[in-house]
């Protein structure tokens, strides 16, 4: 900080007439930006740049010998190896049953915790606490609730006659069980953003249409929702892009199993690249899943963009 | 090496010398996975005594929980920061070796005075050595037994493994009746795969010994051998045990030996600390015998020196001193030897405090019969791709023979 | 008339309250559940389930310290979550500033690049991240720790958060400021930053919380037990032979959760209010 403070006022004794306004601004707003750029070279475009070369290699993380091999590794993912489209599949499969669920209920509770009621703040604190847990703590618990006969969930569902499957154990419900809990563990989060932008929503608008005569469920169709819509964007893109990467709550819940049904990319490329030791091929995967994101959130943002015109 | 400088140096934008960790030049890093109290001070009895003839040096145990060890070494040796010397677990024997991380111990461990090379079983050492070269000292060879549980089978009216063995009817038929009639009379589990992981962590655990028996073999010459005639039989008889007879936990299930819900199940005997704590009355004995006689399998952990460690000369002589026949001596006490001197002597039946010398016998009889669990240079990719189809062979109404050549469909290209 | 209306809202508010109660089960029985199991026996755990041990055993909350070096741990974790909050706050505030109020050539293409940072998992960066901190001399220290996330791409949601906000306060003030001589910096430091306490509390929740449960970055950086975080360290109560301590585990997942669980309940009001104000909207 004493740094930058010095570099400013010498710059101003120094050249003081030759700057004009702008251009001192200009400088000034660079320092101010420094250390996050500098942070992002270093820890961020540094890597990025490096995986699109590691993932040209062929590298074995254990020998540390490195050999150039083109595109292979991409070759190999997109058409080898069959395990890659299983994974994708699961990562999508995931993201496309974790982020409705998520922002539906988030939106549900939102609507029905922001308006004062008594019990309010009780109800907010309960689906915040989750969020606050530990990821790891939350997955070592389930893990135990989730078990076959033995299990507190299929014992609460036996009370009222439904006999619940070997959650873990079974492909399909397997992923049902690690979608859920990972909904109950970071929907508060998004239920705080939503009451957050309800509570900013002028109350006039919903007495107006209230005196034209609109239903409750006209008002929030017409004027709740649209009023939302930067909200639901940027919870949209944070859920998603939380989902594809995954990676504790599937370590620790299931390691990608039954039967893979649980492998998802983020835990992939672990997998591939530390334990494996396939530096390269983890790299080319890495790669795949930047550009994927990259794809999902840039037709959302350009959809949205249509949609508001 | 110029290749990953390069590399380096485009990830780097900022150039930081590298510096490397501080290190006292007289100690030696070791890490283990054991965090008991009586296995460290052992270790570090065996290392005070080291002192005598190099008086300046102190060997510092550090433990890593077992769960994680071989990743988290994985770690320090790709993050440039390897411990001197270490245990090191049969599956990941090979990895490590061909990827040269591992020091050849031969030279040193041939030329120490008094250290009879020649007295470790040829056997136990196949692992560890190719041609001349010592890649590491195995100092616990230890066979897989049955544990059960005494109270259970008297309470079923049975009479037990052990009594079973000594008339010669110890086999698979018997085994999986008694589980059976266990499973029927007293309502606990007849039997856990080892540690209650056989479905997960321990899957060559669970299936290894039921194949040998019947005269199989996982994987031999890079061939898959699951879906062998020898292979499907065994596989098909646990897994009728598990979901026709339902005498075996099945998977998602808990059925705690130690803690009494099961009445057998197959363990190490290093694992015996466990039992006097367990309540009930309990022994070891073999595993059953099958149509291919007895044939024990056992679980094989070494002390390997890293090749990127400083102090590798001191940390081979360390070993030495470690495996010479004195401190395997005193080893034996928890970590069955595969020094043939000290696997004969009394010293080793009678050195167990928990289980009674005729039983030691038994382990004894394994050590010297017994093939240790396969393993592989990819051990990790292989056991990575046969777990989704094992987990599709553990379905009450999987086809056993089907899924198992799924299992070699999914492994062959990697043998 | 009057009665009916006031009948008709107290059944719908408890319509409302019952709901609300049968969606908060899944939410509230894990946590009932761990701390009760943190009481039992290992054999217990597995029995005959109920809420209540059998036998109350406290020597389990004695014996985790023993096991691994717990207290260390769980020091390591909050001054690490600590430290990124502090310097998540200041760099993330600075920049989001300049982002906000200043004009500069490259703003929008920095702007650009950053937002793409968002977009990025760590797990796409976390290989050359790996030779990065190696070649630093950084492995096994908690550098990294506090490094990766600062200026990852949570560093950069909490640069954007700070910006939206900074957009929105009156560019009066800050004129003012400018009249009584104020550089730029002290029209951050005095007028800004004092203006902005929502959306500060909000990013220093968001942060603390994100250090708090980092996962993949201790497991690939930190070797020594006495350097683990409380993530790593929970994972990590098993016995010699790699099988879990359930009943230390549940323990010591208790108290790694439970206090901080305090904490919110305590200032869960003005959680949620800083969240509103700060218009964490993006």
């Amino acid at each position: 900080m004493a740094d930058t403070l010095t570099d400013k006022t010498s710059a101003r004794t120094w050249r003081a007439p030759r700057l004009t306004l702008r251009r001192r601004e200009a400088i000034e707003a660079w320092l101010f930006v420094s250390p996050t750029v500098a942070g992002f070279l270093l820890f961020f475009l540094g890597p990025l740049v490096a995986v699109v070369y590691f993932s040209l290699t062929e590298w074995n993380l254990l020998t540390q010998e490195a050999t150039f091999v083109g595109v292979k590794n991409y070759v190999d993912a997109l058409s080898q190896n069959p395990d890659f489209w299983h994974v994708l599949r699961n990562s999508f499969v995931f993201a496309i049953g974790l982020v409705p669920l998520n922002m539906s209920l988030a939106l549900t509770l939102a609507l029905a915790l922001s308006r004062p009621f008594r019990g309010v703040v009780f109800f907010r604190t309960v689906f915040f606490a989750p969020v606050v847990t530990s990821a790891v703590a939350w997955a070592i618990v389930w893990r135990f609730l989730l078990q076959g006969e033995g299990g507190a969930v299929n014992q609460l569902l036996a009370i009222v006659g439904i006999g619940g499957p070997n959650w873990l154990r079974e492909p399909d419900w397997a992923m049902v069980a690690v979608i859920v809990t990972r909904v109950i563990k970071m929907v508060g989060l998004n239920m705080i953003l939503y009451i957050a932008a309800l509570q900013a929503i002028p109350r006039d608008y919903e007495a107006a249409a209230r005196l034209e005569g609109a239903s409750n469920w006209q008002i929030f169709r017409m004027v709740i929702w649209p009023l939302l819509a930067p909200t639901t964007l940027v919870i949209f893109v944070i859920t998603m892009i939380g989902s594809f990467k995954v990676f504790d709550h599937i370590y620790l819940m299931t390691g990608g199993g039954p039967e893979n049904g649980t492998l998802v990319l983020a835990f992939y490329i672990y997998e591939q690249g530390f334990k494996f030791f396939n530096v390269g091929y983890a790299s080319a995967l890495a790669m795949i899943m930047f550009v994927i994101v990259l794809v999902l959130t840039v037709i959302q943002m350009t959809l949205r963009r249509k949609d508001m015109r | 090496m110029n290749l990953r400088r390069k590399i380096l140096a485009a990830s780097t934008i900022l150039s930081l010398a590298a510096m490397s960790a501080p290190v006292l030049a007289e100690e030696l890093r070791f890490t283990v996975w054991t965090g008991g109290e009586a296995h460290l001070r052992m270790l570090n009895e065996i290392a005070e005594s080291f002192k005598v003839t190099h008086p300046d040096v102190t060997v510092r145990f550090e433990t890593i929980p077992a769960a994680d060890y071989t990743q988290k070494l994985t770690f320090q040796l790709a993050g440039g920061n390897p411990p001197d010397l270490g245990w090191m677990m049969e599956d990941a024997a090979p990895t490590f070796a061909a990827a040269g991380v591992l020091m050849d111990l031969g030279p040193t461990l041939r030329e120490a005075e008094g250290y009879d090379f020649a007295d470790y079983s040829q056997p136990a050492l196949g692992l560890w050595t190719d041609g001349e070269a010592v890649y590491g000292v195995p100092f616990s060879t230890s066979p897989f037994m049955i544990f059960y549980n005494k109270t259970l089978f008297d309470e079923a009216g049975l009479e037990d493994p052990l009594q079973l063995a000594a008339s010669g009817k110890w086999n698979m038929d018997t085994f999986q009746e008694v589980a059976r009639t266990i499973k029927e009379k007293t309502g606990k589990w007849g039997f856990e795969f080892k540690d209650g992981q056989g479905y997960e962590s321990r899957i060559m655990h669970a299936l290894m010994p039921p194949i040998r028996a019947y005269g199989g073999d996982v994987w031999a010459n890079g061939e898959c051998g699951f879906d062998k005639p020898e292979a499907v039989q065994a596989v098909q008889q646990l897994h009728d045990m598990v979901f026709k007879d339902k005498s075996i936990v099945p998977p998602g299930e808990q059925g705690d030996y130690f803690s009494g819900s099961s009445a057998m199940t197959m363990n190490q005997i290093s694992r015996a600390s466990k039992m006097p704590e367990a309540g009930f009355e309990w022994g070891i004995a073999p595993l059953p015998s099958g149509p291919a006689g007895e044939s024990p399998v056992i679980g094989q952990a070494a002390i390997v020196v890293f090749e990127r460690g400083e102090q590798k000369e001191l940390a081979a002589e360390f070993v030495a001193h470690m495996t010479n026949k004195e401190n395997v001596a005193k080893m034996a006490q928890f970590f069955p030897p595969a020094r043939k001197s000290v696997l004969e002597s009394e010293a080793f039946t009678s050195a167990n405090a928990i289980i009674p010398p005729e039983q030691m016998a038994h382990v004894s009889d394994a050590i010297e019969k017994g093939k240790v669990l396969p393993s592989h240079e990819k051990s990790p990719q292989i056991l990575a791709a046969m777990a989704p189809r094992v987990d599709a062979l553990w379905k009450a109404d999987a086809d056993v023979k089907q899924a198992l050549d799924g299992v070699c469909a999914a492994i062959e290209p990697l043998l | 008339m009057t009665l009916t209306t006031r009948h008709t809202r107290l059944v719908s508010h408890v319509c409302l309250i019952i709901a609300l109660s049968v969606v908060a089960v899944p939410f509230v029985f894990p946590f009932l559940w761990m701390v009760s199991s943190g009481f039992k026996s290992a054999t217990e755990i597995f029995g005959q389930p109920s809420l209540i041990p059998r036998v109350w055993r406290w020597q389990n909350y004695l014996e985790l310290f023993e096991y691994q070096p717990f207290a260390r741990q769980y020091f390591n974790s909050i001054y690490i979550a600590l430290a990124v909050t502090g310097l998540t706050l200041v760099i993330s505030s600075l920049a989001g500033y300049a982002l906000a109020r200043m004009r500069f050539a490259g703003a929008g293409l920095l702007m650009l690049f950053l937002l793409s940072a968002l977009m990025v998992p760590e797990e796409v960066t976390i290989i050359p991240n790996f030779f990065l901190i190696r070649s630093m001399g950084l492995m096994d220290t908690h550098a990294p720790l506090i490094l990766l996330p600062v200026f990852g791409s949570h560093g950069v949601m909490a640069t954007f958060l700070m910006r939206q906000y900074f957009l929105a306060i009156p560019k009066e003030l800050e004129e003012a400021g400018r009249m009584d001589g104020l550089s730029r910096l002290g029209i951050w430091w005095r007028i800004a930053l004092p203006m902005s306490r929502p959306a500060l509390a909000a990013v220093s929740i968001i942060t603390f919380l994100f250090s708090w449960n980092l996962f993949l970055e201790p497991l690939v950086f930190i070797s020594s037990l006495e350097k683990f975080t409380l993530p790593l360290a929970l994972s990590n109560f098993t016995d010699s032979y790699g099988l879990p301590l359930w009943h230390l585990q549940l323990a010591a997942t208790s108290l790694a959760v439970v206090p901080i669980l305090i904490v919110y309940l305590i200032a869960q009001r003005q959680i949620i209010e800083s969240f509103a104000l700060s218009g964490v909207k993006g």
